[in-house]
């Protein structure tokens, strides 16, 4: 299994150089082919790996690797799987090659900005750039050594800059400095505390290291104001990149910005990055500073919950809507972590996963309409499910997701963190459940104005940005004429086109997640409970809620 | 006369020197100046020399000649150059390298 | 002392002295070649003869340091040839290698840098038709396959020149090779006096190569007159505080000076007058902080080959002086004058973060970074442990081959006649030429410091020696100063990456094989610091100074 791991690691990026090659060789088609082709055995070699791993097994990781990177500095190249590590290279897994079959295969992929030949880019530097923003978010799930993960956490920035700069909406040179910068910033102040733990951990351990496991034992010699120095470091670099409210300002603009195929990834897993740090780094380390900094955490989560939720319904950009729902999601997802019971982490956990695809979903359609319409603007759309009834269904489940109506996936992961929440932070969950009825709210408001009602908007009916791509979109240069006369309902949906078989093929994976994990999240569950059990144990502090569920 | 007087001169000089470089606009005096800088020094060095009651200082001050020596002539060779090119030696002249 | 260093001046140890030796006669050597070589055949002997001179040195560095041969110190006392010395004359001597070439190139505009007399050249090439200036200067916009496209587009250009190819200054291989030799004895001498030679040796010279490009004379000759004035300035202070502490120690010897410091007997004014006027010398060289006000307009002014060479050797030699006096003279006073230096080590990573982030022109940037970049190393230097002395090393090794590379990739970009210094000239260079904008990129983001590059690894060296050594506020201000410094490497990446190239903006020159040899050097090292930096990081902590 541990040959299995690296092998996880390195595929992607030998797949990402396979696809730089082609496509300076100019053989784009075949680059994307080969890039698909790849993220496919990679989800397959995932699936063998899921299989494999052993959620009774008593170590903390599985699938254990290590080779000695720089002796000097006491670090290895050290790859370890736990649950929740697993839980979200599986969601990579399954994202990317959603992502690479959107924007390779379906006709209404966006068009990506106009290259130096005047021409638009294609899509195979995107998917060589996203296979290699894959290989480097496996090697950051897995990584069991501070120093690698460090590494990784900075790498990873590389490649989405690139991804939102060259291929982004209009302002993306902006959002793709904003995304860097915040992200670089909180970095460095990481450094600060990797760099401290690991001085610290040579003084009190007497040979300074960087393996997670020795760093976690270490968490009993340190004092409190030590850990509460080193724990801010952390939480600095880990709040920015999941975007806690005040330092989330980067987000909107790089989702609004960033290629659908990018945003699906930045949100969908990019930003779990800083919750998975929370779980794996911020807690595990530094146990004390947790339980004494919650309260600050957990403040910032629902103030993120309720700004969250009050800006999306504002929005009038549908992609900077998805980054403003996914910012209230953040917020559940640190109250549950920092609310410290089995149930609430765990939810936190599985939210990790539900809102990835959820997102993933979101984003997809978005995309769909906005490449049907040609703006993202909500404004431009208005009855649109009555010319592609399958497209507003399928942003309806989106919606739904987004949500979590009972019933489908996000719903199990939303109550088990307000269920576990509860008997310990009773004030923070009630608040935050406040978040779902403004969830209701915006969610149903966009559907209603773009979705239903009598045909409007500029994208839908006149000759606004959006309706050369339509025409284009239906094939025929005859309807152009009829644009003037009102035409009836079945010329308007010729023009606007449903979702072609294609399109429905890359959302069906998603909708099938959402519904199997709404019935039957166990699966998940029993890889993610033991990581979170281990987590419990090393954080210190008596689960709330007893083993039959109920609280104490 | 007690030797401390001789430190006390050469830390005169020095500072007569450096004052000189920081004020002066002329390239060739400016540069007079930092030869002042090294001669103050090299008083010092034969005081110390005396002082210590040994003769490393005065060996010292010769090197430093030496040296001094094949400051002005790269110096010299340096302002030379630009006044051909400028017709001028004032260092103000010489602003094209700004910010 | 005492018996060792008499025995040594009795016998010289020829095999410790070997790349000194080496280098120094190969520059005496070198003088007497120009005075007997014919004209035309000057620079190509020249050429061979330097590079043969800085490579036998490096293996003699190289032969010494792997057979075991202990720490001596030579020449009664004067220079000590210890394991860090000779890291920090590999590392000389290996940057020599990329900078020799890049000076020795006449690829990159027609007839080099150093062309004896431009206007003649630009006639004779008149004469001969304008499509082979046009050729040689601008190339083609496409930087894929650069090698063979180079070659083909000189080949084009040298066809139909006149017999006589153009002259240039071959006074520069002397010159770079005496500057070197200047640096291996600064950065090995263990008395100040020997210091105080060598640091003449090596700036005298510089000075020289600064005002010597014949293309933009004003701009250069005044970068020399500066950069001479200046240092001239600067060396008078170390002098006065050589005289100071030979005053309070009765001797020049650095060991000397800590065991006087040690024992109650002087006044510690001497001694730290002493150390505050020698410190500005030294942190002149290596511009450090409030002391880098040449480093702009020299970096900026002086021929970009120049510009390379002394970016990245000078502040080998400086900082490893720095260290030795730290560490070998002044360390047991440590405590007593640290405090200031941190001021200075803020000083500089503030000056050279915030006035980095005001510049236009891309080699005034590269020395605003320079200067904050110092005040990184300089963190290292206080921190006075193996780890930091260590740490410190490899950063010089990492940083020089970063500054060459980028300064290579600076001089290919030209419009006009000269070098597009100018950001704006940097708009949509990833489109005319995706190679040099992928490689000034990852150079850029290793001065920034982002992992996988040698900046990162040499960042957490130093910074984690100076955390581990309770400077845990220096610690903060250098990474609070890595995210803004980050923000000027970024914009000049934005500018290459997505803007348009203007219509007529600077062309990309394409290099010929000696400067690409010496970006592809500068690049590699980069990248397998930043990698595999086990060997270098081992070889830097292999020992201590030697008193």
């Amino acid at each position: 299994m541990s040959a299995l791991v690296i092998v996880l690691v390195l595929l992607p990026l030998v797949g990402a150089t396979v696809c730089g090659v082609l496509v300076k060789g100019g053989r784009d088609a075949t680059a994307r082919s080969a890039g698909f082709a790849v993220s496919l055995v990679e989800l397959v070699l995932v699936a063998v790996i899921w299989g494999l791993f052993d959620p009774s097994a008593p170590t903390r990781f599985q699938g254990e690797s290590s080779v000695e990177w720089i002796p000097a500095f006491g670090v290895s190249f050290a790859l370890g799987l736990d649950g929740i590590a697993l839980a979200m290279i599986a969601l990579l897994a399954v994202l990317v090659p959603i992502v690479i079959a959107y924007t390779s295969f379906t006709r209404a992929a966006e068009r990506f900005p106009d290259g130096p030949d005047g021409e638009p880019r294609g899509a195979g530097g995107f998917v060589a750039l996203m296979l290699s923003l894959q290989g480097v978010l496996v090697a950051l799930f897995a990584a069991t050594d501070v120093f690698v993960f460090y590494v990784m956490f900075e790498v990873m920035l590389v490649p989405m800059y690139f991804i939102i700069g060259r291929f982004g909406g209009a302002r993306r040179q902006y959002a793709a400095v904003k995304f860097f910068l915040y992200s670089f910033l909180g970095g460095l102040i990481m450094l600060g505390s990797v760099i401290g733990i690991y001085v610290a951990s040579g003084t009190r351990l007497g040979a300074a290291t960087f393996d997670w496991a020795e760093l976690q034992r270490l968490a009993a010699q340190l004092p409190e104001s030590t850990q509460i120095f080193l724990f801010l470091g952390f939480f600095a670099a880990f709040a920015i990149k999941a975007p806690l409210v005040p330092l989330h300002t980067w987000l909107p603009d790089a989702g609004a910005q960033a290629p659908i195929g990018g945003g699906v990834i930045l949100v969908g897993v990019l930003d779990k990055v800083g919750v998975f740090g929370f779980l794996r780094y911020c807690l595990p380390l530094f146990p004390l500073a947790s339980q004494t900094l919650a309260p600050l955490v957990l403040v910032l989560s629902v103030i993120g919950v309720l700004y969250g939720a009050l800006l999306a319904a504002m929005q009038t950009d549908m992609k900077r809507f998805v980054s403003y729902t996914s910012i209230a999601h953040f917020g559940f997802i640190g109250l549950g972590i920092f609310a410290f019971s089995q149930q609430s982490v765990a939810g936190s956990a599985l939210y990790m996963v539900n809102h990835g695809i959820s997102t993933a979903m979101l984003f997809l359609v978005v995309g769909m309409l906005a490449a049907r319409g040609g703006s993202t603007q909500i404004a431009d759309y208005g009855g649109v499910g009555k010319i592609a009834p399958v497209l507003a269904g399928l942003f309806l489940v989106a919606g739904l997701t987004t949500l979590s109506l009972p019933g489908t996936n996000s719903f199990v992961s939303e109550f088990l963190v307000l269920l576990g929440s509860w008997p310990r932070e009773p004030v923070y969950t009630v608040i935050a459940t406040v978040g779902i009825i403004f969830a209701a709210l915006y969610v149903l408001w966009v559907y209603q104005r773009t979705m239903t009602g009598p045909l409007r908007g500029e994208a839908v009916v006149g000759g606004g940005p959006g309706a050369a791509t339509a025409r284009a979109l239906a094939g025929g240069p005859g309807f152009s004429d009829t644009v003037d006369t009102d035409p009836p309902d079945a010329t308007r949906r010729a023009r606007f086109g449903d979702l072609s078989g294609r399109e429905i093929g890359v959302l069906a994976p998603l909708v099938l997640l959402i519904f199997l994990l709404g019935f039957f999240p166990q699966p998940v569950l029993d890889v993610i409970n033991p990581a979170v059990s281990a987590t419990m144990s090393e954080v210190g502090v008596a689960d709330p809620v007893g083993p039959n569920g109920v609280a104490r | 006369m007690s030797p401390t007087n001789y430190l006390l001169l050469s830390a005169l000089l020095f500072s007569i020197g450096t004052v000189g470089v920081l004020v002066r606009r002329n390239a060739i005096v400016v540069f007079m100046c930092v030869e002042l800088m090294l001669n103050a020094v090299n008083l010092s060095l034969v005081t110390f020399s005396r002082i210590n009651g040994s003769l490393d200082g005065q060996v010292m001050a010769f090197f430093v000649m030496v040296v001094a020596a094949a400051e002005v002539v790269v110096g010299l060779s340096i302002i030379m150059a630009i006044f051909r090119t400028r017709r001028t030696a004032s260092v103000d002249d010489a602003n094209l390298l700004k910010y | 002392m005492g018996s060792q260093s008499f025995s040594d001046a009795l016998g010289v140890d020829y095999g410790a002295l070997a790349p000194l030796l080496i280098v120094l006669g190969g520059a005496c050597v070198s003088v007497l070649l120009e005075a007997v070589l014919p004209r035309v055949r000057r620079r190509s002997v020249q050429l061979v003869f330097s590079l043969a001179v800085v490579v036998v040195a490096l293996a003699a560095v190289i032969i010494r340091a792997t057979s075991g041969a202990g720490d001596v110190v030579v020449l009664a006392g004067s220079l000590s040839v210890d394991a860090p010395g000779l890291f920090l004359w590999g590392t000389l001597l290996a940057l020599a290698v990329p900078s020799v070439l890049m000076l020795a190139d006449r690829s990159v505009e027609p007839g080099g840098v150093f062309v004896a007399d431009p206007e003649a050249l630009a006639e004779a090439q008149e004469r001969v038709g304008a499509g082979s200036l046009r050729s040689t200067s601008s190339g083609l916009p496409s930087g894929t396959g650069t090698d063979t496209h180079g070659v083909v587009g000189r080949r084009g250009g040298a066809g139909p020149e006149p017999t006589t190819p153009p002259e240039m200054h071959t006074e520069i291989f002397p010159f770079v090779l005496f500057a070197l030799g200047g640096m291996l004895a600064f950065s090995a001498a263990n008395d100040l006096l020997t210091m105080f030679v060598a640091l003449e040796v090596l700036s005298l010279p510089l000075y020289l190569l600064c005002g010597l490009a014949r293309r933009r004379r004003l701009l250069s000759q005044e970068a020399a007159v500066k950069y001479f004035l200046l240092g001239a300035f600067a060396s008078a202070f170390f002098l006065y505080g050589v005289a100071l502490l030979y005053g309070y120690a009765g001797s020049v010897r650095l060991a000397d000076i800590a065991a006087s410091a040690a024992g109650p007997l002087r006044s510690d004014a001497l001694l730290f007058a002493g150390l505050a006027l020698l410190v500005v010398g030294l942190m002149f060289k290596a511009s450090v902080g409030p002391f880098h006000t040449w480093t702009p307009d020299v970096y900026q002014g002086a021929p970009t080959p120049v510009t390379a060479f002394m970016a990245a050797c000078t502040k080998v030699a400086a900082f490893g002086a720095i260290l030795r006096v730290f560490t070998v003279a002044f360390g047991t006073t440590a405590l007593e004058w640290r405090g200031v230096l941190w001021a200075v080590a803020i000083a500089s990573m503030v000056i050279g973060t915030v006035l980095g982030i005001t510049q236009t022109d891309l080699k005034r940037m590269v020395a605003y970074s320079s200067v904050a970049h110092a005040g990184f190393i300089l963190i290292g230097c206080l921190a006075i442990t193996p780890a930091g002395l260590s740490g410190t090393l490899f950063y010089l090794l990492a940083y020089g081959f970063t500054t060459i590379a980028i300064l290579g990739l600076v001089s290919l970009v030209r419009s006009g006649d000269g070098e597009a210094g100018h950001l704006s000239g940097y708009a949509g260079l990833a489109q005319r030429s995706p190679v040099v904008a992928a490689a000034l990129s990852f150079c850029l983001l290793a001065l920034a410091g982002v992992p996988l590059t040698s900046g990162f690894t040499a960042k957490f060296a130093v910074f984690s020696a100076g955390l581990a050594d309770g400077m845990a506020p220096l610690v903060i201000v250098g990474l609070v100063c890595s995210a803004i410094a980050a923000f000027f490497y970024l914009r000049v990446i934005v500018l290459m990456y997505f803007s348009d190239p203007a219509p007529d903006g600077p062309t990309v020159s394409l290099p010929g094989p000696m400067t690409t040899v010496a970006i592809t050097l500068g690049v590699a090292v980069t990248l397998l610091l930043g990698v595999l930096p086990t060997a270098a990081l081992e070889w830097a902590g292999a020992g201590t100074f030697l008193g």
